[in-house]
């Protein structure tokens, strides 16, 4: 059934997506416009996800769990956020060197936990080290903003609900990546545990904010010239 | 540890890390309302700062109209004057008379184009202010030895940085001004004082007069008015200070510092 398919998750991550071609089809940044493609990356993974799960419980013996498609979405998770990254601090330092030292730090795990572990399980260190990685970025931001001498209305600021939006979900998430296992043996209703609630809010926060952000930059972009 | 109770700490921790970042962002927009706070206030000093400047420099202005308005009607008016009724009063047949009368009409015509001249360069008053501080406290100073009325001792350091400021180059030109204005109205004094020295990166300017005085800290705002109230704020608003001190019968002595350039 096609209502199978969405899910709070994906609903959330569609409109997104649908927000952000609107909003963002027409930008000049390629690093905003790279947007649209990650979310529409997303949307598809998300739907493959549950494609390859509902083909896992109906024969568990031939079909792998879908892990490993979330496993290959991490590599455009790292790609496209650290790109945005750099666009974003480039306005206040040569973020190059930082963003190709984590990237090259989150590859190597990545190598690693595909060797060790191969690609059919979940790659707990390289997602937990890119949260990490993601949260002090956003912090770093965050603290350039701070030292920033320049006035910013940060309520229709993009780059601002943008990095927001990465630190609510990553700063969430490393938590849950840290107590994994402690809270989903924490069962809320009996069909979810509270890791599902957990991850459903940090998606609301994630996509909410980002949409925001769009908007923002849709409406600063054919307001006036000012990118940021 | 009871299993029961480590639940009950992941989920605190859990929670605090969901609450984290919620705490970063309201810091983040508390501190940038302030500093829009900040760009805003400094915004509306400078615009105090430019339009303190721009009065100043109207002042210094009606200041130089006002002397040559005197010097006109009491210096060259009365030459001119003079230069007329001697030359009214040549009788042709009295030839050497005569003579001596004309000679004395061309020293009278003589003497008013010099004073024209010094006219002139007083008519460049903000000018001078340009050409720099010390020029233009040495033209003052003239102005005040022509009167006759008061000896003037100035002495400058030669450490005067050779880098000017110009907006403060006019407030501190303007503040010696009102010293001035205040000795010519209220103090009675037959000797100024004008020293210009450079101290711990500050202009200091040192105005001291030898006449009534007044007891300082006993002026009501509307004695003090303009002049005492003018100088301070005006030190205060390029980031100096002024110093004012006096006693009756004992002279005044005013003292600006200027973090200078």
């Amino acid at each position: 059934m096609i209502s199978e398919y969405f899910t709070l998750n994906t609903s959330v991550e569609i409109i997104c997506f649908i927000v952000a071609f609107f909003c963002l089809i027409k930008d000049k940044s390629p690093a905003w416009k790279s947007m649209i493609l990650f979310l529409l990356i997303t949307c598809v993974t998300e739907l493959i996800g549950i494609y390859i799960k509902k083909l896992y419980l109906a024969d568990t013996v031939h079909v792998r769990p879908n892990v490993w498609i979330y496993n290959v979405l991490i590599i455009f998770q790292a790609g496209f956020t650290s790109f945005m990254f750099s666009h974003l601090l480039n306005k206040y330092i040569n973020s190059k060197p930082i963003i190709l030292g984590g990237l090259a730090v989150l590859f190597i795990l990545y190598v690693v936990e595909v060797y060790v572990h191969g690609v059919f399980e979940k790659h707990n260190i390289t997602t937990t080290s890119m949260s990490v990685w993601f949260v002090l970025l956003s912090l770093f931001y965050f603290y350039q903003l701070h030292k920033d001498a320049g006035y910013i209305d940060l309520k229709f600021s993009p780059a601002f609900w943008w990095v927001s939006g990465i630190l609510f979900f990553y700063f969430g998430r490393t938590a849950c990546n840290l107590f994994y296992y402690k809270l989903s043996l924490v069962v809320v209703t009996p069909k979810h545990y509270l890791t599902y609630y957990i991850y459903n809010t940090l998606n609301i926060l994630l996509y909410a904010c980002w949409s925001y952000a769009f908007i923002c930059r849709k409406w600063l972009t054919t307001t006036s010239k000012n990118l940021y | 540890m009871a299993d029961y109770d480590i639940k009950e700490l992941v989920l605190i921790a859990t929670l605090i890390f969901l609450i984290a970042p919620a705490f970063i962002i309201s810091y983040i927009f508390v501190y940038n309302r302030r500093k829009k706070k900040h760009i805003e206030e400094k915004a509306q000093m400078q615009l105090k700062f430019e339009a303190e400047i721009a009065k100043a420099q109207l002042e210094v202005q009606e200041q130089t109209m006002q002397t040559i308005g005197a010097d006109l009607h009491d210096n060259i008016g009365q030459l001119l004057s003079l230069t007329s009724l001697t030359l009214n009063s040549i009788e042709l047949h009295k030839l050497a008379k005569a003579q001596q009368k004309i000679d004395a009409s061309i020293n009278l015509v003589l003497r008013s184009i010099k004073e024209m001249r010094l006219l002139g360069k007083l008519l460049q008053g903000d000018q001078l202010v340009a050409m720099g501080l010390p020029e233009a406290i040495r033209q003052e100073i003239n102005w005040m030895e022509r009167s006759g009325k008061y000896e003037v001792d100035y002495t400058q350091a030669d450490n005067i940085p050779m880098i000017k400021n110009a907006d403060k180059d006019l407030i501190i030109f303007r503040i010696l001004q009102e010293v001035l204005n205040n000795i010519i109205k209220h103090a009675f004094a037959s000797h100024i004082s004008i020293s210009l020295e450079y101290v711990d990166q500050k202009l200091k300017l040192q105005i001291a007069d030898n006449g009534v005085g007044f007891a300082a800290g006993n002026l009501s705002a509307e004695q003090s008015g303009m002049g005492l109230l003018n100088i301070q704020k005006r030190a205060g608003i390029i980031g100096g200070e002024a110093n004012i001190a006096s006693n009756p019968g004992a002279g005044t002595n005013v003292t600006v510092f200027i973090p200078y350039p």
